[in-house]
């Protein structure tokens, strides 16, 4: 054990040696997550900020003084309508137009239906909410209107309106943030994998290219006490790569100007807390995993081709998991990444984590992580590590 | 002392390479053995058997009266393996990467200090053992592993080629650090392809062919029994052909 330890001292040492690596890597963790999550308020925001003072460009308004007064009355500015409107807003530069048809009075006069043109691109995600605002808008109108010819003619209103929908929106409002707490689950995962990645492949596959295993190996260390060595010393970076990640969130939910968004989003110094918690298992899995893939390699190239297919995994995994309409089967929380990541976005919601639930997300990665290191330390052993430059 | 018996080791897929065939001899304690061959002779597997990196198919081998592969956890503790790899950790002074061993080997305190002083100044390594090993020269390099595989006082200490790449006054400074070593009372093998290099330095020469033994003896010995006039000569006639041997 005091072997292992002095490997694990070595391996961190040379790995802080590194500057320029660990500048990247620690930078990376931490402005990652904030840069992101800026990037993510500000199209909230702006989304906000047009519906609240939607400038509607009208075509022909003044075929329809009543329309105009009443959205006026509703807060919207109303603008003269651009000649080029529809190309504007395939380019993005207009979010909507209304069009009032000519014969807009004579259809009303007649007492049918009359005709007006909402013109938009609801391809475009920015734009959605003036949208939104504009069609409600048009159909609180036509309601209103439709109410009133009613009443001229001696009907209850309610006649046409068999159904009233009240909507009960059970979405707390930490969980109306789905795509930031997607994001903040994400880059936790995450840090957790890239964390030990240079490290891990630099004492493996690195140790090999740089021919320093055999001599290694002829000392009294066992293939063991390297071994563990070595995975105490990815698993030690991977966890301050975790922690930096996170502090980066922190820091940023917590005290960053962030534009008000309305999302009282949750995440104290308890959910910090329960990230990392959460996040441990996959902090001692993912070091064994990547020392195992570092170790099949002679070289850190060969290593790192190794390597794309598990990062692959594991970034497509939340990634399916947030386009999943179901609900989550309860299994899933004994699934490696998938486990944890459902953990996190529990945490993040602030429901209860059952210890149950957090002990059954350990126990694949805990069996995974003793057969990696097992493994390697077989490999270690064997003649075949010497062989082969 | 180290005493090999009928060692043997092959490789491939069915066995089929004999890396080291039915391999004896004796390296006595306070002398300096040459195991001499050309290139894929079989040096490096024997040398890597005897440092008990892998295990021998036959026969046995002692070091110092133990077993390579009964008692390899006591053998690592006194064996210095100077091996055919013998990359240093390039972001660690020559220092630390020798106190890196000497942690390994259990070694702390002022003791290991004391210890890496004394081979510091005995290799004549002085500043460049505090500077990053990134930058050292060839015989730098070879001068800290040396004291990466010495620093834990070892009885018998192997090495594998150990002048390759080496200018000449590296050489000299390794020879006299080897003849220090013998002086000690050490045990001392040393596999080479150079004939000049284990004529300069040892008591005893073990010719390797194709992974036999083809010739033990001193120099006059061997001169001796092959008849020749010179070293060389007695060399060349012993192996059959100069083939893969450097003079």
């Amino acid at each position: 054990m005091r072997r292992a330890l002095v490997v694990a001292a070595k391996e961190l040492v040379e790995t802080f040696r590194d500057r320029r690596a660990m500048m990247m890597t620690i930078a990376t963790a931490a402005l990652a997550g904030p840069i992101f999550l800026a990037l993510i308020f500000n199209m909230i925001a702006s989304q906000g900020e047009r519906a609240r003072t939607l400038a509607l460009p009208v075509g022909g308004a003044e075929r329809a003084p009543a329309l105009v007064a009443f959205l006026e009355r509703e807060g919207v500015r109303i603008v003269p309508l651009p000649a080029d409107a529809e190309a504007r807003i395939r380019a993005g530069e207009l979010d909507v137009a209304l069009v009032i048809e000519p014969d807009y009075a004579a259809q009303v006069a007649e007492g049918r239906p009359a005709s007006v043109r909402l013109i938009y691109d609801r391809s475009r995600d920015r734009a959605r909410a003036s949208i939104d605002q504009a069609e409600s808008l048009l159909r609180a109108y036509a309601r209103q209107w439709g109410a009133q010819r009613l009443m001229l003619r001696g009907v209850v209103p309610d006649v046409g309106q068999p159904l009233e929908i009240v909507a009960v929106d059970l979405a707390t409002p930490q969980q109306s943030g789905s795509l930031i707490l997607f994001l903040v689950a994400y880059y936790g995962l995450f840090a957790a994998v890239m964390g030990g990645m240079p490290l891990a492949l630099d004492a493996t596959a690195g140790e090999r290219e740089r021919q320093s295993l055999e001599p290694l190996l002829a000392t009294p260390a066992t293939a063991g006490e390297i071994v563990a060595g070595k995975w105490l010393a990815v698993a030690a970076f991977a966890g301050i790569v975790v922690v930096v990640t996170l502090t980066g969130f922190y820091l940023t939910l917590s005290f960053a100007p962030l534009p008000p968004v309305g999302i009282p989003f949750l995440f104290g110094p308890r959910e910090f807390g329960r990230f990392l918690v959460i996040l441990l298992p996959m902090i001692a899995l993912m070091p064994s995993l990547l020392l195992w893939l570092g170790s099949r390699g002679r070289t850190i190239k060969e290593a790192q081709t190794n390597l794309s297919l598990m990062l692959f995994i594991v970034s497509i995994v939340p990634v399916a998991q947030l386009f999943l309409q179901r609900r989550e089967p309860d299994w899933l929380v004994a699934a490696p990444i998938s486990g944890q990541y459902l953990l996190l976005n529990r945490a993040l919601r602030g429901e209860a984590i059952s210890p149950g639930d957090l002990a059954l997300s350990c126990v694949v990665p805990a069996i995974l992580t003793i057969v990696a290191l097992w493994t390697i330390a077989r490999r270690y052993s064997n003649e075949s590590m010497l062989a082969g430059r | 002392m180290i005493a090999v018996e009928h060692l043997a080791k092959r490789f491939g897929k069915r066995g089929e390479i004999r890396a080291v065939d039915d391999v004896s001899f004796v390296a006595p304690r306070g002398e300096i053995t040459g195991l001499l061959g050309p290139n894929g002779a079989g040096k490096t597997t024997l040398l890597r058997m005897l440092a008990t990196l892998i295990v021998p198919d036959a026969g046995h081998a002692r070091i110092g009266g133990l077993d390579v592969v009964a008692e390899r956890a006591e053998i690592r503790r006194r064996l210095g393996v100077l091996s055919d790899a013998r990359g240093l950790y390039p972001r660690l002074t020559g220092r630390e990467n020798i106190a890196y061993y000497a942690a390994l080997h259990g070694l702390g305190g002022a003791d290991r200090d004391k210890r890496i002083d004394a081979l510091v100044d005995e290799l004549g390594l002085g500043d460049v053992a505090g500077r990053r090993a990134q930058g050292y020269s060839q015989g730098e390099k070879m001068k800290v592993a040396i004291a990466r595989a010495l620093v834990h006082g070892p009885d018998t200490i192997l090495l594998d080629e150990p002048t390759n790449g080496l200018d000449i006054m590296s050489v000299r400074a390794l020879r006299e650090q080897l003849r220090r070593l013998r002086a000690e009372g050490r045990t001392l093998l040393f596999s080479s392809h150079v004939m000049q290099e284990v004529a300069a330095l040892c008591d005893r020469i073990v010719i390797l062919g194709r992974g036999r033994i083809v010739a033990t003896g001193t120099a006059a010995e061997l001169i001796a029994q092959s008849g020749a006039a010179t070293l060389e000569d007695a060399f060349v006639a012993l192996l059959g052909s100069g083939e893969g041997l450097a003079a």
